[in-house]
């Protein structure tokens, strides 16, 4: 197990170089210059200015050189600093991720508290009055533009009956606050957030429980199940339920690098400075070393997600363990 | 950069002495409170020789205070410097400071400081793109703790514009490296408010200085949110989340024309530095003839454009400046709209509809050409759309073209891959254009773009740089205004009105030609209607 672990840690390497390469060639062609926020269109800033702006941020090297000096420096696991304000990257990124992760991480597991339950009824009778209800439901939140959802939100809860607040992730007197109401004003200002984010995504959870739950419970062994005399809830939840998360953990390991990155469209309509706003901006700006950094995070994850989720499968379907092959 | 959006809206390096304008009130001004203000963008370096985009020029404005700076009427007048002088026809100035000014953490500021200012922004390790408005400066001289003495190769006039930068502290960055300094984060500064916090992407917030020279501003706190998304701007206006915002044409005419926003704010109106213009291409054969220039000038409804796209919020432009610039000319002619005369304009030059299907012919070829505008500026495209539309009835087939801004600077403007364009300038105070209209600025990624060239134009943008008499200068620039409108190398379009909304709860706020933020520190709230109460001065 350890040695076929190591085998495809190891097959990664090329792959994220690859990756690198490619992302660092498509920034780049892309139109547009790190420093034409400081002076493009300014008539107060000379050309000689910006073409020395251009030296000192070594963006009149060569291609291949800027590309070997990143990779030098990401060698030594240095991500260099920013184009638009000078701050190592990684110290951008420290500061957004915990906002995102508290995000993700709470909209994860209302996903899964509701998809989960959801799928799973629905599986028990397909086709009944329960199944069509949800999946019109399902299908009216996969097909809704979340950022105008979310503005219908704010427009309801925020404006007409002011019970949550519009935007933001604390109260502007925050600081004030005593510590119980501190932690109420953030739940407070998190609510829809979450909510929003997590109801996108139930939608597509729930079918994809659901179709699996539909298969197991056509197996053989449910109907011996059944024949034993088994009360329903075990069949539903003990024998059928553990077969029919399989597909999940393939899913939860591809959504790993879904973590970390936050979606551009909630963070910005809710004024939530997360990592979906660092990366969106870093693209306007041209702000090469933060958009390397983020692809090759992003790229990593989504890796160690697929190997993550090989191994978690082989842990709980031993029909599949990829040792007795070996 | 710096310096224009140092002085727009938001961004108020001081208050001007307007002598008892508090007192023309009945009611003592109150202290306390807190002003929220909401911005699209997050600031980025918090120091004035670095600060490039609006956001970091706001806060660097009300941290930061320079030599000299606008006041409400866009006089220059002494900032932290008490007086100063023009000397040998403009090759010396002298400033002379306050008495007894002193950095935020009490060390006094001198002449030193403003030396330091001037290398760091002429070293070229430091990251500034604002170097070259000194680069006529031959030496600074400290003559003594509150004198310095700055002497140039040529008369400059628009120096007196530059040193309105954000002086920076000597004894707390001589070590540092300016560009990745701590410094950048939690700056100290000398103006009327203090740095206290910046949560990134988040908040910025600032407290009112005690030991202000002025006075101590009667508003506690400043908090600058942001709020990246237009629609929750709105949203937050409504819940009195922010308390001042600039508002789009539309809002200010409609959407806030109900009685709750009428009751918990007030608008203004001011126009803008900048106008918007339709460009050509001079070295394009046909746009060479000015009859042409001059035809579609005259077949352009401009009167319809602010009418019908900024809802009346703004002015008809004959020129670059604003009519509240001195530079403006009175008795320029906007160029009044008729289509006879633009027909018989543009039939003068050879542009007729010979065979009779609608469009001006020449030579066999109809005059067709493209619009360029950039993405992103729903203003801009309706403006192409009016062009269009107006160009048409004269014969004139105008495609319209909407490209992403940066493939838009590199592969069109500076390429000169272009017929026309659809674009704005927001300028400093200064009239200064050497940069949009000397024939000498028309190299890639330099600004004269279209390709204009007139010797006598050269000539007076020359003289008016090294002319620092004020009736001389506005003569020269005046003269400008008129060549300009003459040859219509642009055709000015319109000037746009700034629209800022702020709560009702504030006091004491005026629209001036510079705007409304010029007085930040006399803003007050009437105790009765304080609304942050918690946080203490």
């Amino acid at each position: 197990m350890s040695a076929y672990l190591a085998r495809r840690l190891l097959a990664l390497a090329p792959v994220l170089l690859w990756i690198t390469l490619i992302s660092f060639g498509i920034i780049h062609l892309a139109p547009g210059k790190p420093t034409d926020a400081a002076g493009a269109f300014n008539p107060k800033v000379s050309l000689e200015a910006r073409q020395r702006m251009e030296q000192l941020y070594g963006l009149d090297q060569p291609l291949p050189v800027q590309y070997g000096r990143w990779l030098g420096r990401l060698g030594r696991l240095d991500f260099g600093r920013s184009f638009v304000d000078d701050r190592p990257v990684l110290e951008k990124i420290a500061e957004r991720l915990p906002v995102t992760l508290t995000i993700n991480v709470l909209s994860l597991a209302l996903v899964l508290g509701l998809a989960v339950p959801l799928g799973v009824l629905a599986a028990v009778r397909p086709g009944s009055a329960f199944d069509r209800l949800t999946t019109v439901g399902v299908f009216i939140g996969y097909s809704m533009p979340s950022f105008w959802l979310a503005l219908l939100c704010m427009a309801y809860f925020g404006v007409t009956l002011r019970w949550l607040p519009v935007s933001g992730l604390h109260s502007l007197e925050y600081e004030s606050l005593p510590r119980l109401a501190q932690g109420l004003d953030a739940a407070w200002h998190l609510l829809l957030p979450v909510g929003i984010t997590a109801f996108v995504s139930v939608a597509g959870l729930s079918r994809y429980m659901r179709s699996s739950m539909v298969d197991v419970l056509r197996q053989d062994y449910i109907r011996t199940a059944r024949a034993k005399g088994l009360p329903e809830p075990r069949i539903l939840f003990h024998h059928g339920l553990r077969n029919g998360l399989l597909p999940l953990i393939t899913i939860l390991g591809l959504s790993l690098p879904d973590l970390i990155g936050g979606s551009v469209i909630a963070e910005t309509i809710f004024s939530i400075p997360g990592m979906g706003r660092l990366f969106y901006e870093a693209v306007m700006a041209r702000d090469y070393p933060v958009i390397m950094a983020l692809v090759t995070i992003g790229a990593v994850l989504t890796m160690l997600g697929n190997v993550l989720a090989d191994v978690a499968y082989a842990y709980a379907d031993p029909r599949i363990r990829v040792g007795k092959a070996l | 950069m710096a310096i224009r959006t140092r002085l727009s809206l938001l961004a108020v390096a001081a208050a001007v002495l307007l002598a008892g304008s508090a007192s023309v009130h009945a009611e003592e001004p109150a202290q306390g409170d807190a002003l929220v203000v909401g911005s699209i963008g997050d600031a980025s370096r918090l120091l004035p020789i670095l600060a490039t985009d609006s956001a970091s020029g706001d806060i660097v404005g009300l941290l930061f205070n320079g030599l000299l700076k606008y006041d409400a009427q866009l006089r220059i007048v002494g900032d932290l410097a008490e007086s100063w002088k023009v000397d040998d026809g403009g090759l010396t100035l002298t400033f002379t400071l306050r008495p007894n000014l002193r950095w935020h953490d009490g060390v006094p500021l001198t002449a030193d400081d403003v030396k330091f200012t001037y290398e760091k922004l002429i070293d070229p390790a430091v990251r500034t793109p604002f170097s070259s408005s000194y680069e006529l400066v031959q030496s600074v001289e400290v003559l003594d703790a509150r004198t310095i003495r700055i002497r140039y190769r040529e008369p400059f006039a628009p120096a007196l514009e530059s040193w309105m930068m954000g002086l920076i502290p000597k004894h707390l960055l001589e070590r540092e490296d300016l560009n990745t300094t701590a410094f950048l984060r939690r700056p100290v500064g000398c103006g009327p408010f203090r740095f206290v916090r910046w949560k990134t992407g988040e908040l910025i917030e600032l407290v009112a200085n005690p030991d202000y020279f002025e006075h101590r501003p009667r508003i506690n706190r400043y908090l600058y949110r942001i709020i990246p998304d237009e629609a929750t701007m709105f949203l937050e206006l409504l819940t009195s989340g922010i308390d001042l915002s600039g508002l789009t044409p539309l809002q200010y005419q409609r959407q806030t024309d109900t009685s709750l926003m009428r009751r918990a704010y007030r608008k203004f109106r001011y126009p803008s530095f900048g106008f918007t213009y339709l460009g050509y291409n001079l070295h394009d054969a046909r746009f060479q003839d000015v009859r042409v220039r001059q035809g579609i000038n005259a077949a352009i409804n401009k009167q319809a454009i602010v009418d019908g796209v900024l809802f009346g919020l703004g002015s008809v432009a004959t020129g670059p400046y604003s009519k509240e610039s001195w530079a403006y000319n009175p008795s320029v002619a906007a160029g009044a709209y008729d289509r006879a005369r633009a027909k018989a304009l543009l039939a003068e030059a050879g542009w007729v509809d010979h065979d009779g299907d609608g469009w001006l012919d020449r030579d066999g070829q109809p005059f067709r050409f493209t619009l360029l505008t950039n993405q992103g500026n729903e203003v801009r495209r309706q403006v192409c759309e009016l062009v269009q539309e107006q160009l048409k009835a004269v014969g004139i087939d105008v495609t319209i073209r909407i490209i992403e801004w940066a493939t838009f600077v590199h592969e069109f403007i500076d390429k000169r891959r272009f017929e026309a364009v659809l674009l704005g300038w927001s300028l400093s105070r200064d009239p200064d254009l050497y940069d949009l209209f000397h024939s000498s600025k028309t190299k890639e990624g330099e600004y004269n773009f279209v390709g204009y060239a007139n010797p006598d134009v050269d000539a007076l943008l020359e003289r008016g740089r090294r002319t620092f008499d004020q009736a001389e200068r506005q003569r020269i620039y005046q003269e400008v205004h008129r060549r300009l409108a003459d040859d219509q190398p642009y055709t000015f379009l319109y000037v746009a009105d700034a629209l800022p909304i702020v709560s009702s709860r504030f006091r004491n706020v005026s629209a001036t030609p510079i705007g409304i933020g010029y007085n930040l520190i006399d803003w007050y709230v009437p105790l009765a209607e304080q609304r942050y109460r918690r946080m203490s001065p």
